[in-house]
């Protein structure tokens, strides 16, 4: 992982309303921080894990997804895959800034600017 | 010796305890930690916390729970939007998972457990001084540009759904209401009823929140939600194609852009077992209802995990336009959305 995605990366638990975030690497390592004891890397391996499973059936249904947002009561969980298959994890607390920032980090980790 | 360091507005913040005992023992060690630099205010109630907000701006508040005594949904509410935005953190003990969701719910920033140690303080110090460094960078995207107030109606009414959609842009602009699936009441700034609705629905920018219904001070709308959101479209596209032509359209609300949110391309309903209800110009109604279904089993393995309360919606944005699933008990929705040309 190059040095400057690592930055990008690092920055982004400290977001206000920032629950969690993780990102899995095309040969499935992954990398994550979590908010509190609900969140543990383990955990956040594991649901990118599980997202990762279901972007064949959302490819097979003829979508390409660019990012799916699952919103909750408590919280929206944000995947983004790029091409090269590395997915980010964001999972974010509702009415906070974090929620507001989710497209424009989106955008920022499927741009290609961030290697 | 007197402290001549300066203490910048976004270094005040405010603790809110009822336990006299540690909001000192808090305010002292984050007084302490952040060598002076931190100007720590402290309340024991509301009122206080109130009277506080009300005389300085503080840029973070620090709130602990020590349920049963503190609501915090109810606390964090009442400090409202009346007051310059702050950032907010929840400490609570026990941390128990429904404090947990009720503060984020309200809008927490952060929660974390009540710190019983000076290990503890220290670790919490430093997570709060990462909240109160962040700063937004410039280029904001708001969430109504990517999931389309159209769509939330839309659903709300298809679902039969009671609710208020409150719409923001850094300051509150105006509210809908949604009684059983019927658009009743819409207020944005002076203005009420159709003109309101459609003045809302015309923003791209800002965010919004759904919330539980509650009954509007008056009736002001009685037409069908399908007949307003067309409409709707109607005068997005007018604005539009008015705005290709270079003319200067005075819209009157700030922040609208003439970018339109998309076409409605296919909608589809089902129920939980997959029985086709209602199918509006969907090329392949098995392959939306498997896919429905499969997000539900989806969200079935991923909820107990989350702790983040039941799933609302799963929105696909794709380079074309987006689709938004919404798997519920009784029933299950598929819209997808085209981009404007």
């Amino acid at each position: 992982m190059k040095a400057d995605f690592k930055t990008w990366f690092a920055r982004l638990p400290a977001m206000p309303g920032m629950l969690a975030c993780g990102v899995r690497q095309p040969n499935g390592k992954c990398i994550g921080y979590g908010d509190d004891r609900i969140y543990p890397a383990e955990k956040i391996e594991k649901l990118l894990g599980q997202f990762a499973g279901l972007h064949e059936p959302l490819a097979a249904a003829e979508f390409s997804p660019r990012w799916t947002t699952w919103a909750f009561e408590y919280g929206h969980l944000r995947f983004v895959m790029r091409p090269d298959k590395r997915l980010l994890m964001l999972l974010v607390s509702p009415d906070t800034e974090a929620v507001r920032e989710l497209d424009r980090i989106a955008e920022e980790f499927l741009a290609g600017t961030i290697k | 010796m007197p402290n001549t360091k300066k203490i910048q507005p976004d270094r005040r913040i405010l603790i809110v305890d009822d336990d006299h005992d540690d909001l000192a023992t808090a305010g002292e060690a984050f007084r302490e930690l952040s060598g002076e630099r931190w100007e720590v205010r402290l309340a024991t109630d509301v009122a206080e916390a109130l009277a506080v907000l009300q005389a300085n701006k503080v840029a973070l508040v620090v709130l602990a729970v020590n349920t049963p005594v503190l609501d915090v949904a109810l606390l964090l509410g009442s400090f409202g939007r009346q007051h310059p935005p702050f950032k907010k953190a929840v400490l609570a003990h026990p941390a128990t998972d429904e404090v947990r969701a009720a503060s984020l719910a309200a809008g927490a920033d952060r929660f974390f457990e009540k710190p019983v140690s000076a290990e503890g303080l220290k670790s919490v110090f430093e997570k709060l001084c990462e909240l109160l460094d962040w700063t937004s960078p410039p280029g904001l995207q708001g969430v109504l540009r990517s999931v389309g107030l159209a769509d939330i109606v839309q659903m709300e009414c298809l679902g039969r759904e009671s609710s208020v959609i409150e719409l923001f842009h850094e300051q509150p602009l105006g509210r809908i209401y949604i009684e059983d699936g019927l658009i009743i009441h819409a207020v944005c700034g002076e203005i009420s009823g159709e003109r309101a609705f459609q003045k809302l629905l015309a923003l791209t920018g800002g965010t919004f929140e759904l919330r539980d219904f509650e009954l509007p001070p008056e009736r002001t709308i009685n037409r069908t939600w399908e007949f307003l959101l067309g409409e709707a479209q109607r005068l997005r596209e007018l604005s539009g194609q008015r705005s290709k032509a270079g003319e200067n359209l005075a819209t009157g609300a700030k922040g609208v852009s003439s970018e339109p949110s998309g076409q409605a391309a296919e909608m589809l309903i089902c129920s939980a077992a997959g029985e086709v209800l209602y199918n509006w110009q969907s090329p392949a109604p098995a392959a939306r209802v498997a896919l429905l279904r499969n997000v539900a089993r989806q969200a079935e393995k991923l909820i107990p995990d989350l702790q983040l309360g039941k799933l609302d919606r799963v929105e696909i944005q794709m380079a074309g336009g987006r689709a938004i699933l919404q798997p519920r008990a009784d029933r299950m929705v598929f819209v997808r959305i085209t981009n404007p040309a």
